[in-house]
């Protein structure tokens, strides 16, 4: 049976929107025959790794997430018609981890931290490649997801619609304090003036350049897996149909990176050039129910409190699966499922105490002391009334 | 210009009388006062050393010998601080105790005029060859050095991955990490569930995935099959010229790193499988045979 490589949907006149995807969609068509194997489009909510691009072979029932993994499968199980004559050098493996280190956020910056191109281009774009409804949720998570990942490069005012909320925030707190504050007209620097890509360029460029650097130096022609890599990032570092386009005119501005620009134009000429990359669609889990259960699960793993719990279990619940399919028992576990039961026994019985008190205090707004005029029974009536009490047959509590 | 007159209106609290009972008894505080404790001895100890103290995660015993630390980073620094003979001594320590966070970092001593800021892992670098006898080696290929750098990154996941999330070294974990923080069993228990989940994020992180999706996301093996493609790839360099990485004259940054990784997994991960098996494997022991040679460089001959 063909091998089944799930990636994401094409964008930006690219195969795809991520690079290990274009990487790894050029890799087969370079190395295995069109009969060997079918691309899939998806996202990561329809595979059980939920890790894109995902390799899943039926013959063995196992599922590779990841270029490096899917390197490593291909050859250890090649298909009948796997042809990779470059041979593997301790550089490759060191150029290959470099480039899946130091290139994603780079890209991060470019396409998803910065809340213009996020706005203008990379969101749109996701939202064209995904069904309904999940461009509501799986868009925001890829961006979470990227923006993690060039956290620590500190360039985290490019997203000014957190940096404007921050301010906001900042200046609703010093005007409940009570400082005087200078009008917003005056208050206008201008840097402020500036667009925050801008105002950061030469930061921006310095980044890139110290991982172009790098990668100019590397020997691209000697394995075809390094090669591919290489092109899936830098044919997404010179997309220029974003309106911030630091990353692009740094790669094509710079003239130490001809040579980058030129390999890069070439490989595309050569391998997806004249040929429309085959993408089919995953039927089972783009029908409406596959849809509404990816979509239901990605918002309750949003939810707070829930949501980690949630999502731990979804993929301890996976992975017993992915292992049943190749027919590994699964053994149980529960040191932590403990220290959760043991937490949420705990919340319960506070709820549980909070509501017993709840419930015991008088309704809102209720008087504390309440007076009631003694009622008229036979009994207060005196002997009469003791008389008349005996003739109704009454029994009177006052006796 | 700010204003900040008296508050206009008085506080609701300050007409109200506090009733006699509460006072009487509000009144009989402080019963006793005690007088305030003496430091504990051995501050002095800790304090008035004229040699600068690189805090790292180690045993009181070890540390007063200099051995090895157990933390891969910390184990880095100071053997690169051995390697270059800056003067120095160890000192048991934990995360909370370092400006930044992060262990190790080096406290200058206070007794110099110089500056007693502390100085942070990354700048220690900086400080060791001002202040080293022995220069780091001049680094001929400094983008090859920085591409290989990135092979750290599978090897330290593989790493964290068997120390933190494999249940077969959880008593090392416990004896290393989660011991001496605590006696009471409910805090240790928080404290290894916390490591570990902050073990399985760093993983997941550096893997495109949401941190809190848990171990169980973590594709072991995978975890595992790259580390060993980047012990292959490091054996392969030291194989293509004997002595340290990159033909350098001396161990430098670098050998120091990959020491880090290899004395832990050498020391504490046995032969028969896994990252200790592997390790002694790959390029024909190369890697072990490189463990030795800094291990005499740094002056330990355990």
């Amino acid at each position: 049976m063909a091998l089944r490589l799930y990636v994401w949907g094409p964008a930006f006149n690219l195969p795809s929107i991520d690079a290990e995807s274009i990487a790894a969609i050029a890799y087969l068509s370079q190395t295995t025959s069109q009969a060997d194997y079918k691309l899939i489009q998806s996202s990561p909510s329809a595979v059980p790794t939920h890790q894109l691009p995902s390799l899943y072979d039926p013959s063995t029932s196992t599922w590779s997430s990841g270029y490096l993994q899917i390197l490593r499968y291909l050859s250890l199980h090649p298909p009948p018609s796997f042809h990779d004559p470059s041979a593997s050098s301790p550089s490759t493996t060191a150029n290959l981890h470099f480039l899946l280190s130091h290139c994603p956020p780079l890209i991060a910056l470019s396409l998803y931290v910065s809340s213009t191109n996020w706005s203008s281009s990379t969101r749109p774009a996701y939202s064209r490649i995904l069904p309904l409804p999940l461009p509501w949720t799986e868009p925001s998570s890829v961006r979470a997801a990227m923006t993690r990942r060039a956290e620590h490069l500190g360039m985290s005012s490019l997203d000014t619609d957190a940096e404007e909320e921050k301010r906001q925030a900042e200046e609703k707190a010093s005007n409940a304090a009570g400082w005087i504050s200078v009008p917003p007209a005056l208050r206008r620097t201008p840097r402020d003036a500036m667009v925050p890509e801008f105002a950061r360029r030469i930061k921006l460029e310095q980044l890139a350049r110290d991982v172009l650097d790098v990668v100019k130096d590397m020997e691209l022609r000697e394995n075809s897996g390094l090669r591919c890599l290489a092109f899936g990032f830098l044919s997404l570092m010179m997309v220029d149909e974003v309106p911030r386009k630091w990353l692009a005119e740094t790669v094509r501005g710079v003239e130490e990176y001809k040579g980058l620009v030129g390999f890069a134009e070439g490989f595309r000429r050569e391998v997806f050039e004249g040929q429309e990359v085959d993408l089919s669609r995953d039927e089972a889990a783009e029908s409406a129910l596959g849809l509404t259960v990816r979509f239901l699960e990605a918002v309750v793993c949003e939810v707070p409190w829930v949501g980690g719990e949630w999502r731990r279990r979804a993929a301890v619940r996976r992975k017993r699966k992915m292992l049943e399919g190749r027919g590994v028992k699964v053994r149980e576990e529960g040191e932590e499922d403990g220290l959760v039961l043991a937490g949420a026994g705990v919340a319960a019985l506070a709820v549980g105490v909070g509501i017993f008190f709840y419930r015991r205090l008088p309704p809102f707004g209720a008087s504390v002391q309440v007076w009631n005029a003694p009622s008229l029974t036979f009994g207060s009536l005196g002997a009469a009334g003791a008389m008349l009490g005996g003739v109704f047959g009454v029994v009177d509590g006052a006796y | 210009m700010a204003s900040t007159g008296t508050p206009t209106s008085s506080s609701p609290w300050g007409s109200l009388q506090i009733p006699r009972p509460i006072q009487q008894l509000f009144n009989r505080f402080p019963l006793v006062t005690y007088n305030a404790n003496n430091l504990p001895a051995r501050t002095q100890a800790l304090t008035s050393s004229n040699l600068p103290t690189l805090h790292v995660f180690s045993t009181d015993e070890d540390a007063l010998e200099g051995l090895p630390s157990f933390n891969p980073t910390c184990l880095k620094w100071q053997t690169l601080l051995r390697l270059t003979k800056t003067p120095h001594r160890i000192l048991p320590s934990t995360n909370h105790a370092s400006p930044t966070g992060a262990l190790p970092f080096l406290l200058p001593p206070q007794s110099t005029s110089s500056s007693t800021k502390p100085i942070p892992a990354s700048l220690l670098s900086a400080y060791a060859t001002k202040h080293g006898a022995i220069p780091l080696p001049s680094s001929s290929s400094a983008t090859k050095e920085e591409t290989y750098l990135s092979l750290l990154t599978p090897i330290r996941n593989a790493f964290l991955y068997a120390l933190y999330l494999d249940p077969k070294y959880s008593s090392l974990l416990d004896r290393l990490y989660i011991h001496p923080s605590s006696s009471s069993t409910l805090v240790r228990k928080t404290l290894r569930y916390q490591l570990r989940s902050a073990a399985a994020a760093s993983i997941l992180q550096s893997r495109s995935l949401h941190p809190d999706s848990g171990r169980e996301q973590i594709d072991g093996e995978a975890v595992f099959a790259e580390a060993q493609e980047a012990l292959e790839a490091l054996a392969g360099v030291l194989n293509e010229r004997e002595g340290w990485f990159f033909g350098n004259e001396r161990p430098g940054e670098f050998d120091a790193a990959v020491f880090g990784y290899a004395h832990l997994i050498l020391s504490f991960m046995d032969e028969e499988k896994g990252l200790g098996r592997v390790l002694r494997e790959v390029g024909e022991g190369a890697i072990v045979g490189h463990w030795k040679r800094v291990k005499i460089e740094a002056g330990w001959d355990i």
